[in-house]
């Protein structure tokens, strides 16, 4: 028997199919050629030591979703490193009693083999409810099966890995050709900004005028609000695009971020009292200063507060934190916002990527090209449902890393 | 006593914006059309913060900055330019505060504030 059943195997996991039907299939051959009344396959996770549940056939008896690191029967075939064969019989025996395995309760005989090479790949575990006994032979076999199934398995793992590099690489090539985009349009942009900009805050500074100086119900007083949104609007456009131009320089002085951050919120003020958001400020005292470009940072710090604030607009909570987290200064900004939804969330750092009808999609993009310019990290945290937590993680100098080694 | 403050820039419709928004919030506001004329009206009279625009025709506000620094090193100078392109070697880090021209005057408004308050302490 055990050449048929050896080709049926290999032909089976070589097959094009997705991995656990192949599993699947390999299982069912299992349970029906060597006569177990449960035959199931648990995948290892490498990060968190758990084994989970991929496929299991036969009687569902006490078939565990999930292992953890030296749970169970699993977990003994594991640490061990070979195969466990156990028997209950009277007198209780030792191997029985030591496994403490919930789901070997009504079994009497359990069959526990790792799959591994030079990896851990998981576990494959058979039970049978009526006492039967293993034969060296089928010992052999079934090692020899293991094995093919481990071999099945990191191929397949081979197959996500590099579907997962394609996929950055492409993501790669696309951030390329925008930053390509990016540098043409602000050297172009960068020329004729100026001459823009200053008539943009001559209009809009006068539209803002006329409008607090006009009757509450006048008529005229939606058109005048128009002008003012619009003109901000194309300002923040135009703020942006000569962001992305070539003689964006920076200035990087020691500063306390703290303050920076007490700056920013002071200038929302308003904004957080009319949309009923609260703050919490949670900053760290013992932050030490570090090398950054004020007017920059501010700028950060402004893009990511009017997201939080527009995001609740029928209020909420906005938290900052800040800490020191070995040689990074971490800085934490957490709205109650709803969230991002997961299927825009790979655009938002993108150039002019806006879900919002006056937006410029430009903020988060110069937050990113800001926060690189200060080899500084900054991650996005969405609770989907809840709200956003963006982190901002920047160097501390070397000057300042020594002072605290020292100190 | 209200506080005495110089707006230069070259942009007419600027100038006459910052003088009306600045005087609502209690300062007396004069204005200057070019860094020429700015140093004509320093010399001739006390200021207590300057508003300074960088890009200007003639003399700019680099030059201007500096020889306000020369001269009348205790006025406040608070450059103001389109964008966030400030440089180094401009020598911008000699200027009290920067701030960027916006239709919202909010920011230039709490800077003033800010830089007189500590003046007066
Ligand atoms: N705090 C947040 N909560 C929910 N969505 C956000 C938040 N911050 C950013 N986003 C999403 O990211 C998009 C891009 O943001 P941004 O680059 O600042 O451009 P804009 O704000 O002009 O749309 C927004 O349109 C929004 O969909
Ligand atoms: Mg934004």
């Amino acid at each position: 028997m055990g050449y048929d059943i050896l080709s049926k195997v290999i032909e089976l996991t070589d097959s094009t199919d997705a991995l656990e039907k192949r599993l699947k299939d390999v299982a069912n051959l299992l349970a029906h050629a060597f006569a177990f009344d449960q035959c199931a396959v648990y995948l290892s996770d490498q990060d968190k030591h758990v084994l989970t549940l991929a496929v299991a056939v036969g009687s569902k008896r006490g078939c565990q979703e999930e292992y953890k690191e030296n749970e169970g029967l699993p977990g003994l075939a594991i640490k061990k490193g070979s195969p466990i064969f156990a028997t209950q019989s009277k007198p209780p025996n030792e191997t029985w009693q030591g496994i403490l395995d919930k789901g070997t309760n009504g079994f009497k005989t359990v069959v526990c083999y790792p799959i591994k090479d030079d990896w851990l790949h998981g576990v494959l575990y058979l039970k049978n409810k009526e006492k039967k006994a293993v034969t060296l032979k089928e010992k052999k076999l079934l090692s020899v099966i293991v094995l093919q199934l481990a071999t099945a398995i990191k191929n397949y793992q081979c197959i996500i890995n590099l579907r997962d590099i394609n996929t950055k690489m492409k993501d790669m090539q696309d951030r390329l050709v925008n930053a390509e985009k990016l540098l043409a349009l602000g050297e172009m942009a960068a020329s004729l900004a100026h001459e823009i900009k200053n008539p943009l805050v001559s209009i809009g500074g006068f539209a803002k005028r006329l409008s607090q100086q006009m009757n509450l119900d006048s008529p005229h007083m939606s058109y005048v609000d128009r002008i003012v949104k619009e003109v901000s609007r194309l300002e923040k456009l135009m703020d942006g695009i000569v962001h992305f131009s070539k003689d964006e320089s920076y200035v990087f002085l020691s500063e306390d971020i703290n303050i920076i951050i007490e700056e920013a919120v002071a200038f929302f003020e308003d904004d957080f009292k009319r949309n009923g958001i609260a703050v919490v400020k949670e900053l760290s005292l013992h932050v030490p200063k570090i090398d950054v470009d004020r007017q920059h940072l501010k700028l950060v710090f402004n893009n990511l507060m009017t997201n939080a604030i527009q995001a609740m607009e029928k209020g909420g909570t906005l938290t900052i934190q800040t800490y020191q987290e070995g040689s990074w200064i971490v800085t934490e900004i957490h709205d109650t916002g709803g969230g991002i939804d997961p299927n825009i969330i790979s655009n938002i750092f993108n150039p002019f990527y806006t879900t919002k009808e006056t937006g410029t999609g430009l903020g988060l993009a110069i937050t990113h090209s800001i926060i690189t310019n200060h080899k500084g990290i900054i991650e996005v945290n969405n609770n989907i449902g809840v709200g956003v937590t963006f982190v901002i993680k920047l160097p501390l100098s070397d000057k300042e890393g020594r002072i605290l080694k020292a100190s | 006593m209200k506080e005495k403050i110089l707006v230069v820039d070259d942009e007419e419709g600027l100038r006459l914006l910052y003088k009306e928004e600045l005087e609502d919030e209690g300062l007396n506001v004069h204005v200057a059309a070019s860094g020429e004329e700015a140093i004509a009206k320093l010399e001739k009279d006390k200021f207590d913060l300057i508003v300074l625009d960088i890009k200007m025709p003639g003399m700019d506000g680099i030059e201007v900055l500096r020889r306000v620094k020369e001269k009348w090193k205790n006025i406040p100078v608070i450059l103001s330019t389109a964008y966030h392109h400030y440089k180094q070697e401009f020598g911008t880090w000699a200027s009290d505060a920067y701030v960027v021209k916006s239709s919202d005057l909010k920011e230039l408004k709490t800077t003033i504030k800010d830089i007189l308050n500590m003046g007066r302490k």
